[in-house]
């Protein structure tokens, strides 16, 4: 029993990380109708933002912090016209063409962290940051701050941006730019202010996962947001593109389900199972368990 | 009589120098090194490349070979079997001897095209069991897998009494499983019990689920047979679980490398390590090496395979100069032979670190060593003779 | 012929025909990167006819070509009329399933991979030239085919569903049928393709067959140009052929090369640089030029 409770919450280690990253790409969906198959590369480009910005400032949490977030929203302005502009060309959400745009964002990102920072080896963030020790420990039951932290955040970011997008006005304004710029315009929405809210606002997300990433796995490297885009992307899909809720259930059960093949029946298996679950899934609810939400 | 025996010499290096001298027709010797300068493992490939620059800027300063400066040419392979190939094509047309590829993939892709045209191209960071696939067209830097590694686990193994079970984790790359079957053989050989493998995700990010699963073994040694960052995060992993017997964990030597201990930091102290490359040797050329390596790589020591290619190099050097090979494009054929043979059965080879024999392809001689990572640091442990 | 050459031939062909087998498929939207898992499947299962069971190579051939079909066939039983994403997760879901079988069939050679597959022909340079002759016979012959599949009605019906699947539907086109040809099509191809890659290398290893090959394949159809498969057939070999003569400074870039030119093109050009349009309007001057030539 010790051994299932352990794995359990290691599944729900695992599971928070992929919620953080897939409310982060949902976000970007409903407020600007972006499909980022590689935004856990740009997660990882804030995680060596913070990095750097610690390392400079001799470990002011509070300073890397705020880099993270910028950086990430900073991102978000530079690439979110460039999706827009594909987007427009196509006349509508085209997961194809935003992949592919999505996917050379990804090549860029990874290859200049490998090339700029720390001789390409994988970055370690400080105990300041970390909290390496664990918060309890019975037999192999065992919890690290960071664990706790990425969790409960992704939990009250996910209840969060629920209330912001569907039970606000300005919510309902960053979804109509996103569904309608013209109907938004023609009901009086500011589309600039709106948009480069919407855009901030999902940088900010970016940035804080960034953040809990860090404390969650102490270290980086430049492979590490490509390691989890593929199952990020199917797990948006399995919930329902651009459910909040679905991701956050999805994502936990993702996780949960890796860590109990890997803890029972075989580590090299793991992902080939997880996606053939996945896959009977989508099979037979082809718009995700929870509906889509664009 | 004793002018006279002096004056003999002086004739005979003369004539020999001089010799050397009007054979060689090339102005610069080019050795291409196939290398993944970018991608993934780049930070791998700008050491390997270091090293191998380093060696030929040596070379230059006495002399160069034969009496020519030689230019490793890097070839960046992008550890893509795609690029690998077409550039080894290029690389065969009018190259005497090559270095290089890194790593396996790209060495599966391109050295059937050196083996078809009879040209070496020093595989030196890949295991026996590759190298072997393309003899005499390359050699290998180690001995086969389960002749080396099956001393070092028993040596490791007994160094304590309590060790009665052990469990392997194990990522499902290359010659890694390989490996892992030389260290089971070396604990059933000490009866042992070895208990499920656990197997390691190439994409995990978490390892939780697998340290759990390893601990719930009830194991009393660890051996770790993954890549470095992964090494160091299953280590970090046990620790936070309660896993206090630190030297009871054995990593692997490819997973000796920079990223075991930048991801590890403090939470290695105590975990062993098995290797060739031994930092606390001291000679002229390798104390020389380290410092000229710390200063380029932020004080970083040499990391484990570091001097491969430094090596590779001076044994091609040393390859040109005792065959008497001239470079004449119109004799390469012949004049690669001469270098596959001399090689496959080098003797004495001066390596930076010590000195060894080839036989057939194959080191006799070289030694190994059990350390003990301390503050980022590996103290030696013990030598273990093959 | 220069051995780079031969190289640089082969491997563009088989990136042309890869891109092709994209081609077709997403001509209906589909992104099919399950072609990825049969060159696997089929590659490594010819590899070891050939070497344990001493198949004839073009038997072996025949049997990925085949086993590729069949793989695509039962798939596309199940998905062939799927939307874009539930197609790609598919795609995904083959290729961690090939990769980890391969990883533990140890007589595949396992992780380590498969060595010294022989020369077919009995010597190098034949060996090259069947390969060559193989190769660019597939190009000619599947050139072919999406050409008259692109000029006919099914090819009409998927350009129909690319604008608007409802509507295409409504038309009375059977999408499901359609998406089950161009599948098992594209499957096939792949299977084919995917022995001929193990025997221009002579080996095969699970890295030749990584996600970085979906990088490449998209690459070439988005800035070639997906909408007619004269895209690929020009993008393949600038694309793989250029960065091998960027000096060493800019080699080193050369990914950051890639991503910037693909988000150009994608925003400047997001046909891709050979579009429908322009195929038009080359195939106009050329038979003006024609007809001016016939009346002089």
């Amino acid at each position: 029993m010790q051994v299932f409770i352990a794995q359990i919450l290691n599944g729900l280690s695992i599971g928070s990380v992929y919620v953080l990253l897939v409310t982060g790409f949902n976000l970007l969906l409903l407020v600007a109708m972006i499909i980022h198959f590689s935004y856990p590369q740009v997660v990882v480009f804030s995680m060596y933002i913070i990095w750097l910005v610690l390392k400079m400032t001799n470990n002011n949490l509070l300073l890397g912090i705020l880099a993270g977030v910028s950086s990430a929203v900073l991102f978000n302005f530079i690439s979110a016209p460039l999706f827009q502009k594909i987007m427009k060309n196509r006349e509508e959400v085209d997961i194809n063409a935003t992949m592919v745009l999505s996917m050379a964002i990804g090549w860029i990102i990874t290859d200049v962290l490998s090339h700029a920072f720390n001789n390409g080896l994988p970055i370690q963030f400080p105990e300041e940051i970390t909290g390496s020790r664990p918060l309890f420990r019975i037999g192999l039951i065992s919890i690290l701050p960071g664990q706790v932290w990425a969790l409960s955040i992704g939990i009250i970011v996910v209840s969060g941006f629920f209330i912001l997008l569907y039970k606000t006005k300005a919510g309902r304004a960053f979804r109509a730019i996103a569904e309608d710029p013209a109907g938004a315009r023609l009901v009086g929405i500011p589309l600039v202010k709106t948009g480069f809210q919407s855009y901030a606002l999902s940088g900010v997300l970016g940035g804080l996962t960034a953040v809990l990433l860090a404390m969650l796995f102490h270290s980086a490297s430049p492979g590490l947001g490509e390691q989890v885009s593929h199952k990020v992307l199917a797990v948006s899909i399995v919930a329902g593109l651009g459910n909040l809720t679905g991701g956050l259930v999805v994502g936990l059960a993702l996780g949960i389900l890796e860590a109990l093949v890997q803890g029972y029946i075989s580590g090299n298996w793991s992902n080939a199972i997880a996606f053939v679950v996945m896959l009977i899934v989508i099979m037979v609810k082809p718009k995700g368990l929870f509906g889509m939400k664009v | 009589m004793k002018k006279l025996v002096i004056a003999t010499l002086l004739v005979l290096m003369a004539v020999s120098f001089g010799f050397g001298q009007t054979n060689v027709v090339v102005s610069e010797w080019r050795v291409p090194f196939l290398n993944s300068l970018t991608g993934s493992i780049a930070a791998i490939g700008e050491f390997l490349q270091w090293g191998a620059n380093y060696a030929a800027d040596e070379i230059n300063a006495a002399g160069g070979i034969a009496g020519k400066p030689v230019k490793v040419v890097p070839v960046d392979t992008a550890l893509d079997p795609q690029k690998g190939s077409v550039e080894m094509a290029r690389v065969v047309k009018d190259s005497l001897v090559a270095m290089g590829p890194v790593p396996e993939p790209v060495i599966m892709a391109a050295m059937p095209i050196a083996v078809e045209n009879q040209m070496v191209s020093i595989t030196a960071t890949t295991s026996y069991e590759y190298a072997s696939q393309f003899f005499p067209w390359t050699v290998s830097w180690f001995p086969p897998t389960l002749d080396r590694l099956p001393p070092l686990v028993v040596a490791w193994a007994k160094q304590f009494g309590d060790m009665k079970q052990v469990v392997q984790f194990i990522e499902p790359y290359g010659p890694w499983p390989g490996m892992a079957d030389a260290h089971s053989k070396a604990l059933k050989s000490l009866n042992i019990k070895e208990q499920k493998a656990i197997e390691v995700p190439t994409d995990a990010v978490t390892f939780g689920p697998l340290v759990v699963r390893a601990l719930d073994q009830n194991p009393d040694g660890v051996i770790l047979v993954c890549n470095a960052e992964k090494a160091a995060k299953i280590i970090k992993e046990l620790k936070s679980r309660g896993w206090s017997k630190m030297n009871h964990i054995l990593v692997f030597s490819s997973a000796d490398d920079a990223q075991l201990y930048s991801t590890g930091g403090m939470d290695l102290n105590g975990v062993q390590v098995y290797n060739y490359l031994n930092l606390d040797i001291s000679n002229p050329r390798w104390d020389k090496f380290k410092a000229e390596f710390a200063k380029a790589h932020n004080g970083n020591m040499p990391f484990s395979l570091s001097p491969n290619y430094y090596d590779a190099l001076y044994m091609i050097k040393e390859a040109i100069e005792k065959t008497g090979v001239t470079g004449d494009p119109k004799k390469l054929k012949e004049e690669r032979k001469k270098i596959a043979d001399y090689i496959a059965n080098v003797k004495g080879f001066k390596g930076l670190l010590f000195d060894w024999d080839m036989k057939d392809g194959v080191p006799t001689n070289k030694p190994t060593y059990i350390f003990e990572i301390q503050n980022g640091k590996k103290q030696l442990v013990l030598e273990v003779k093959q | 012929m220069p051995l780079s050459l031969y190289y640089y031939l082969s491997i563009t062909a088989v990136n042309i025909l890869m891109s092709w087998a994209l081609y077709v498929p997403y001509r209906m939207t589909q992104l099919h990167f399950i072609t990825i898992a049969n060159m696997m499947i089929s590659g490594y299962l010819a590899g070891y006819l050939v070497l344990h069971v001493h198949v004839p190579f073009v038997c072996a051939l025949l049997i990925g070509f085949v086993v590729g079909g069949i793989i695509g066939y039962v798939v596309s039983l199940f998905i062939g009329d799927a939307p874009t994403f539930a197609v790609v997760i598919v795609g995904f879901t083959f290729i961690y399933i090939t990769r980890t079988i391969v990883e533990n069939l140890s007589i595949v050679g396992g992780t380590m991979g498969m060595f010294g597959l022989p020369n077919i022909g009995g010597n190098p340079v034949a060996h090259r030239w069947i390969i060559l002759g193989i190769l660019y016979g597939l190009v000619v012959l599947c050139g072919f085919l999406i050409y008259r599949f692109d000029h006919s009605s099914i090819g009409r019906a998927a350009s129909a569903i690319f604008v608007d699947k409802e509507l295409a539907s409504s038309l009375g086109i059977d999408i499901k049928k359609l998406g089950m040809l161009v599948q098992t099509f594209s499957c096939t191809l792949a299977g084919g393709v995917g022995v001929l890659y193990g025997f221009i290398y002579k080996s095969f290893h699970l890295d030749f067959f990584g996600f970085a090959l979906i990088g490449v394949y998209m690459t070439v159809l988005f800035v070639g140009g997906y909408s007619t498969q004269w895209g690929p057939l020009i993008a393949a070999p600038i694309l793989y052929g250029v960065p091998l003569f960027f000096p060493p400074a800019v080699q080193s870039w050369r990914i950051v090369i890639y991503g910037v030119m693909l988000i150009l093109v994608l925003v400047l050009k997001p046909e891709g640089f050979i579009t429908r349009k322009s195929v038009y309007s080359i195939g106009l001057a050329l038979s003006r030029k024609r007809e001016k030539v016939i009346r002089s």
